[in-house]
């Protein structure tokens, strides 16, 4: 057998042979702030350089006459879109909250997120100060919805999480 | 995924590195007390961190942990004879204790205190847990003795191995915090390891190969939770702590004993796996350890002479396609610490990971990595000691508990991730 045929081939000399072709496409991520805190972290990570992470300050809703309910995003520059067609497009949703903030729009997001089987992404980011309480109230919110939940101390996390996820 | 320069940075652990400055702040395990069984035995090879040195007990009891050469030509200290105090270099006799202080050149007169200005380097080595400990940083910053509980227990209530592999330290902690593949790659012995099986909670990895994950900070780590569905709407946790740099611990199952893992590097392409069996409040039954010795649970079955596994990258760790291919098994390895080890060597020396595709539940390795690299330049930077170094932080257990849906595990098991003495690991 040779070498290369086995697992002896994880060698560092081997390593060297290792092909150099790109193995994955860009994807979607749609980060969305759920209140002004939020807003305001988003605002300054969006100025980093991504790979075509989208981010949203705000989320709006109205109800339309057969009593469904339709969210509207805000982009940092300004821009409307529609939640349901931005959830459709998105590989994954991150949301971001302060602690203890509102996250009433969430189960809106996470049906969306279910109806185009897109995984959510839940990233609590404790106000400076901000108490064991007001992160349980923000746990407890999201913890029904969220694939994956994560007490985030600072902005550098949110980078370093959105970096890690080639956002 | 990680740039490359950050992949270095996490990765290499040689002198004078970020990462090496860091695990060179806490108490590192680099020999069982098997390998210097009795005064005066034979001095064993120790390569941690990079660096190549020598272990030896002396003629009174004392460790020691020096500089494998000799100063005076550079010969390997292994071959030395350890007499009468001290480690003497068979070539031309220099003898060092095991403060690595040179205390006889025979061709030079006693008298003329040339000894005294020989001295390898040396670092403290001491005795916990039936396993060797090892400081090698700056003495004045030397931390308090180890306070993990599965060394401060009597030793007929814990067994520990460890186990060569070859690939670099990180992607095997990775593993080791790396829930959502246990309902995958260690489905097939969830049933039948008599370590694993039996337990209620079981039942819910096999059910549910997709958890949710929850991550919050820890004083010395991470917790990272594992919810599961459980029955009327509760939840089925499994948590796993992680402890800087790189202490890990599996969550319990049944009355099955707690196991983890130390992941210390000997160089930046081999490491050594720790593994730990230990139960908090009874002794180990001769069943689960003599299961232990034979490789089951977390543990593995040796070339025998060495602590090299017997399902090795030579042997294509004994693949049984058959056994994959019927479900016995789900990577065709067998062994619960040999399917992780086979896939982690198999990503090479060093991981790439600048070509990783992550996704959101892979937050507990992309926060584990933020945590190291953000605590190595603290360190580098302003000299601030990284997480890790005090008993609060080592105190800590892995926990299985059934929550209802709204209660946060960290409030919910707070005392069940605590190490107590006589108190029994929460467990389902």
């Amino acid at each position: 057998m040779l070498l290369s045929e086995s697992a002896r081939v994880t060698t560092a000399q081997e390593s060297r042979f290792r092909i150099h072709y790109p193995n994955s496409k860009p994807r979607a991520v749609k980060v969305i702030a759920l209140d002004p805190a939020s807003a305001a972290l988003i605002d300054e990570v969006a100025k980093l350089n991504w790979n075509g992470a989208a981010f949203f300050k705000s989320l709006s809703f109205e109800s339309t006459p057969g009593q469904t309910v339709k969210g509207w995003l805000n982009d940092i520059a300004g821009h409307t879109s529609d939640l349901a067609s931005e959830v459709a497009q998105a590989d994954c949703v991150v949301v971001i909250a302060g602690a203890g903030e509102d996250a009433q729009s969430v189960p809106l997001i996470a049906e969306l997120c279910n109806e185009h089987h897109k995984t959510l992404v839940a990233l609590i980011v404790p106000q400076d100060g901000a108490d064991d309480h007001s992160v349980d109230v923000s746990l407890k919110a999201l913890r029904p919805y969220a694939k994956m939940l994560v007490i985030a101390h600072g902005r550098d996390y949110v980078e370093a999480m959105l970096a890690a996820l080639r956002a | 995924m990680l740039k490359k320069e950050q992949n270095e940075l996490v990765t290499q652990t040689g002198p004078g590195t970020p990462m090496g400055d860091l695990f060179r702040c806490s108490w590192q395990p680099i020999l069982l007390s098997e390998e210097l069984p009795e005064n005066d035995c034979p001095p064993v090879r120790v390569k941690v961190l990079s660096e190549r040195l020598v272990a030896f007990r002396d003629s009174e009891g004392k460790l020691g942990l020096i500089d494998e050469f000799c100063a005076h030509r550079g010969v390997s200290l292994w071959f030395g004879r350890n007499e009468e105090c001290g480690l003497r270099c068979p070539y031309h006799g220099w003898k060092f204790d095991t403060t690595g202080q040179c205390v006889e050149v025979p061709s030079e007169p006693a008298e003329s205190g040339y000894a005294n200005k020989i001295k390898l380097k040396s670092y403290p080595l001491i005795e916990k847990g039936g396993v060797l400990w090892t400081y090698m940083g700056a003495p004045e910053r030397q931390p308090a003795e180890p306070e993990w509980e599965f060394c401060n227990v009597p030793l007929n209530q814990s067994f520990t191995t460890k186990r060569l592999q070859e690939n670099n330290w990180l992607q095997a902690m990775e593993g080791g915090i790396d829930s959502s593949h246990v309902s995958f790659l260690h489905r097939g012995d969830l049933n039948n390891d008599p370590l694993f099986k039996g337990a209620a909670g079981n039942k819910y990895n096999l059910a549910d190969s997709k958890p949710v994950f929850e991550v919050v900070e820890a004083p010395g780590g991470l917790f990272i939770g594992a919810r599961r569905n459980a029955e009327n709407g509760s939840y089925y946790w499994r948590i796993t702590p992680w402890v800087m740099p790189s202490f890990t611990m599996v969550p319990p199952r049944g009355d099955h004993p707690i196991h983890g893992h130390f992941w210390v590097p000997i160089d930046d392409e081999n490491c050594t796996a720790w593994s730990f069996d230990y139960h908090p409040v009874r002794p180990l039954s001769d069943a689960e350890r003599n299961a232990m010795k034979d490789g089951k649970g977390i543990h593995v079955k040796y070339v025998p002479g060495t602590y090299r596994p017997l399902a090795n990258k030579d042997n294509d760790y004994l693949m049984n396609r058959e056994a994959q291919k019927a479900g016995r098994t789900f990577s065709g390895v067998e062994g619960i610490g040999m399917q992780d080890a086979s896939l982690q060597e198999s990503m090479g020396p060093i991981c790439d990971r600048t070509k990783e595709n992550l996704v959101g539940t892979d937050n507990g390795i992309i926060m584990a990595r933020h945590r190291l690299m953000r605590a190595a330049k603290a360190l580098r930077e302003k000299g601030v000691l990284p997480p890790g170094l005090t008993a609060e932080d080592q105190k800590v257990r892995s926990a299985a508990v059934i929550l209802p849906p709204d209660q946060h595990y960290k409030d919910a098991a707070r005392e069940a991730l605590i190490a107590k003495p006589g108190v029994k690991q929460a467990s389902v």
